[in-house]
């Protein structure tokens, strides 16, 4: 061995010790050393990206304060924007640096419950009063992994001054009479974009229900029937739209909302949550007034709208603080006057008998419009039931691009999807 | 003299032990391990993996590797050659006398941090508001047309890096011995003989590497991208940063993203073969 | 005396006797380039102060008529940005530091001594910048989600101190190389240990390329964005992540917000460039012009 001097070894121990320092900026993992569970933790997390998006941020964050002002605990609060969610929340959560509940689209909960960090939330389901299709939304693999926060659907709004304006007098009821009105609307000029619809691969799944409207069941069995007849001609009628300017490119939903809160824009889609998002945003205050949801067009006069069913959910992780985060879940979503005055802030429609029959939901006329247009025949995206249910999306989005974009033929282009599809099945 | 007690060679390894310990922990090991993941199936938000011997890197081969391999090939040069143009001519304009806070003032695009640089041109470029279609009196899609999308990625991360080419090539053409040019001067030489003939043989050696570094830095760039497309529209601007990325962190595949990794590798090694050659030829 | 008489020089070489022409034709250039490189500057500063119903009237309006600082006070408002800078400072910070004394003992090694295996070395040092960063940063993760160190500052600090190493150990054994060795003999013949010779000679003599170094290592930190998006956990976001995860949510629309947002956040790294730019430069390029 050489002889390594007192002084050489004594310099290195120095460099270790800013290694060291360096290394104590490290969270501390005994910090969340809690017992398993334990009910009478002080402090929880909860994610949110509801937290990230102006319209619903303060609400939310009047949930928070209230539930920790009563139990005299601290709730830490993380947002990662809706487009990043579903990835920040998967490293985050595998990395072990989320704890507490967190809330899910109710499309996100078979990937996350992949994962099998998820608490069982069965015992407050049970005594929540949920109606039967919200609770149903929590669940995935024979357990309640989610509370159901709001359900509802995702369908088309339209602007009726912007459709008066153009001559539309009745709102469009089959495909047909759609493209008609958009085509008004686009002689309208002034850089209004008739149909908003999404066009950036984000949330280009808008598609799905067109396809069903055109007839493709999207899944029968374990077989993804994107790629047959009726998917196709969806796509190449969504291809005539995007040559004839009638949706524009590189539209994602938070473009769409912009557009439509300024008046640029006659159609979108979008949860119920519109109404609040596009007040918040809009200059025109009148603008709400003139919003009216629509069930969306059908191929042919007396075809059942096709509609998506959406909403969220609240998850736990099991582990430290767990007890304490699902109590604050149940809270969240289920104490009548807490999701009463919720909805009167953001519209989200509550998921207990009780807060639907309080008054301030069942007298807003917006809202029972939308139940009655849309939600009655929402049903659920099949793919939902997938871990890899994102990805299955995504490989659909990417290839309906590639079809707007003139990059490839429909047929083609959903065919490769589907095949791309296939192995994500699990 | 108790520091005479190694021998210089073991002085100089222990200087290198902290470097040379980082470089073990955060780039060789996980290098590696990053290459034998490729021959598994694995996913990020699964336990275990299973051998599944080339199947990742034929999955690769037979589809998405050579879109990727186009736009990155694309990208780089694009985002190489451009800011190497305009620098090298910034560089040459400044030494011709102009005043010295000119350098200053254009170092300001390349100290913006990128996200910065990628918002600013992202609502430069936005289809409905964006400064550009103001001036243009169009209602063109930048970033959602395949074509144009690229150009903006091009254009936007030129715009970042040449003040670091004018940098380096002024540098350069500062140390060049002003009598060089006199002396062609005399000889009745003009600018273009004079440049061609003095600037571009002393500049060679600087050239090329701020040419080679930029080259580098780009082939692997992705907050550009991935802030002003995400890759897209329908994998247009998808370089390999951006698909390695997306595959291991939004479809938590790991195995294709480090088979695509693989394949990433071998192909700079192609290249660094080539031009090592070019280099001693 | 001598320190303010340089420090007067112009930067840009000085004016000589040229002919008018080629001036022009440098003034037109610097014209042409100045427009494509400071209007998008021009344009961020003008969004910042646009009230929202301006920034949203097509054609835009090129000079603003109407100034607001509502963005401003907005953004004051704002603890997450706060926390996401002062993450941001931390990280920096203490990657520069690390960053300049690790390169400066590995380029001093690779300089000063011959050795077997430093050429090798040395090579694959500096090629290792061809190494993938989003590869390395898929077992990254599993590595510092097994050492537990996922979510933390060291996380970031460690890698991005690694992977300045290569152009800031090349800028600095470029300086070292132009040390002379007769200095550091001369220092051993007066009996001092290669520690001192090191810290009390070498290090001094290098000042401006640590400076360099130490720039160069604290804006690739500072502009991080893949590493600090997927390493970090949220209380410790740096601003780069952090300003995607606050505006291109639904704030995505709300430009003149994040126009005000990028301007605050670029000012300190413009700050520190105006007084340091000429160690930067000159550290930059003296590794560069030794070949």
């Amino acid at each position: 061995m050489n002889t390594l001097n007192r002084r050489d070894a004594f310099r290195l121990l120095g460099l270790g010790a800013l290694g060291a320092a360096v290394a104590a900026c490290a969270p501390d993992a005994s910090s969340g050393g809690a017992p398993k569970g334990d009910a009478g933790a002080k402090t929880f997390g909860f994610t949110s990206w509801s937290l990230n998006e102006e319209a619903q941020k303060g609400a939310v964050q009047a949930i928070v304060d209230a539930y920790a002002g009563a139990k005299q605990v601290k709730i830490s609060t993380a947002s990662f924007p809706y487009n990043e969610y579903l990835n920040q929340v998967t490293l985050k959560l595998r990395g072990g640096q989320l704890t507490g509940a967190i809330q899910l689209d109710i499309s996100w909960l078979a990937a996350l419950a992949a994962m099998g960090k998820l608490k069982d939330l069965g015992a407050q389901g049970a005594k929540g009063g949920y109606t039967d299709v919200a609770l149903s939304s929590g669940q995935f693999g024979g357990k309640q992994l989610g509370l159901p926060w709001t359900t509802g659907s995702i369908g088309l709004v339209a602007n009726t001054e912007i459709l008066k304006k153009a001559g539309v007098e009745e709102l469009p009821a089959t495909i047909e009479e759609f493209e008609a009105a958009l085509r008004a609307v686009a002689k309208l000029g002034g850089g209004i974009t008739p149909y908003a619809a999404a066009t950036k691969a984000a949330q280009l799944k808008d598609i799905l229900p067109w396809m069903r409207t055109f007839g493709s069941p999207l899944l029968e069995g374990d077989t993804i029937t994107v790629g047959d007849d009726a998917s196709v001609a969806a796509v190449e009628w969504y291809k005539k739209l995007y040559d004839a300017e009638l949706i524009a490119p590189d539209v994602d939903r938070f473009d769409a909302r912009a557009l439509f809160a300024q008046g640029k824009a006659a159609f979108y889609d979008d949860a119920i949550i519109t109404r609040g998002v596009v007040a918040a945003q809009s200059p025109d205050k009148a603008l709400t007034g003139k919003m009216a949801p629509l069930a969306r067009p059908v191929l042919k006069a007396g075809d059942t709208p096709q509609a998506l069913l959406w909403g969220h959910v609240i998850v736990v992780v099991e582990g430290a603080g767990s007890d304490a985060a699902a109590d604050f879940a149940a809270y969240a979503t289920s104490d009548t006057a807490t999701v009463a005055s919720f909805f009167e802030k953001v519209k989200l429609p509550p998921t207990t008998t009780a807060g639907l029959a309080d008054p301030k939901v069942s007298g807003d006329t917006f809202t029972t419009e939308w139940t009655e247009k849309i939600t009655k025949t929402a049903t659920a995206n099949p793919f939902w039931r997938y871990a890899g249910y994102a990805q299955i999306e995504t490989a659909i989005a990417e290839q309906v691009q590639a079809v707007l974009v003139g990059q490839s033929p429909a047929k083609e282009a959903l065919a490769k999807a589907a095949e791309t599809a296939k192995p994500l099945q699990k | 003299m108790r520091g005479r007690k190694l021998s210089d060679g073991q002085f100089a390894w222990l200087l290198m032990v902290p470097g040379l310990a980082l470089f073990l922990a955060i780039i060789a090991y996980p290098l590696v391990s990053a290459l034998v993941t490729g021959f598994f199936e694995q996913s990020l938000v699964r336990p275990g993996r299973s051998f599944v011997g080339l199947a990742n890197f034929a999955d690769l081969l037979g589809g998405d590797f050579w879109p990727v391999l186009r736009n990155t090939l694309v990208f780089t040069l694009g985002a190489t050659i451009a800011p190497f143009l305009i620098g090298y001519a910034l560089a040459l304009a400044l030494n011709a006398g102009l005043p010295g806070w000119l350098r200053g003032l254009f170092l300001f695009p390349w100290v913006i941090p990128g996200v910065v640089v990628s918002f600013l041109w992202l609502w430069i470029f936005n289809a409905n508001y964006g400064v550009l279609n103001g001036l243009l009196g169009t209602h063109i899609s930048w970033l959602g047309e395949p074509t144009t999308a690229m150009i903006a990625v091009i254009v936007t991360k030129t715009w970042a890096s040449f003040p670091w080419m004018m940098v380096m090539l002024l540098a350069g053409l500062q140390t060049m011995p002003k009598e060089l040019h006199e002396a062609a001067s005399v000889d009745g030489a003009g600018a273009i003989r004079r440049f061609r003939s003095v600037t571009v043989p002393h500049m060679r050696a600087i050239a090329g590497i701020a040419f080679l570094l930029e080259f580098i830095w780009n082939f692997q760039h992705f907050d550009t991208i991935y802030v002003l497309t995400g890759g897209g529209p329908a994998g247009a601007t998808k370089t390999f940063a951006v698909a390695v990325y997306d595959t291991a962190f939004k479809g938590f595949d790991l195995g294709h993203a480090t088979a695509l990794g693989g394949l990433w590798m071998l192909l700079l090694l192609v290249l660094m073969a080539f031009y090592l050659r070019k280099e001693n030829a | 005396m001598t320190a303010t008489l340089t420090r007067t020089v112009p930067l840009a070489s000085a004016p000589r006797r040229r002919r008018p022409r080629s001036r022009v034709a440098a003034w037109i250039a610097v014209a042409v380039i100045g427009v494509f490189g400071l209007a998008p500057i021009y344009w961020l500063v003008v969004t910042a102060f646009t009230p929202d119903d301006k920034a949203f009237s097509f054609p835009p309006a090129l000079f603003p008529t109407e100034i607001t600082f509502d963005h401003f006070t907005k953004l004051a408002e704002n603890e997450q940005l706060f926390g996401y800078l002062v993450n941001s400072v931390i990280v920096s910070v203490v990657t520069a530091f690390l960053s300049v004394l690790v390169s400066a003992y590995m380029a001093y090694a690779f300089s000063k001594f011959r050795y077997r295996g430093r050429k090798s070395l040395m090579h694959l040092i500096l090629a290792s910048q061809l190494f993938p960063q989003a590869v390395l940063l898929i077992t990254l993760y599993a590595v510092f989600s097994a050492t537990g160190l996922l979510g933390s500052y060291a996380a970031l600090i460690l890698s991005f101190t690694t992977f300045t190493l290569p152009l800031c150990v090349w800028m600095l054994k470029g300086i070292f190389d132009t040390v002379p060795s007769t200095l550091m003999e001369a220092a051993a013949i007066d009996g001092a240990s290669r520690w001192r010779t090191l810290h009390q000679i070498a290090l001094p003599l290098a000042a401006p390329g640590l400076v360099a170094a130490g720039l160069f290592a604290f804006v690739r930190a500072w502009n991080d964005f893949i590493f600090a998006l997927t390493l970090t956990d949220p209380a410790r976001q740096t601003l780069p992540p952090g300003l995607v995860h606050t505006y291109l949510g639904e704030f995505q629309t709300a430009w003149p917000d994040l126009m005000a947002a990028s301007f605050v956040v670029s000012l300190p790294v413009i700050a520190a460039f105006m007084f340091l730019q000429r160690y930067l430069v000159g550290g930059l390029t003296a590794g560069a012009v030794k070949g």
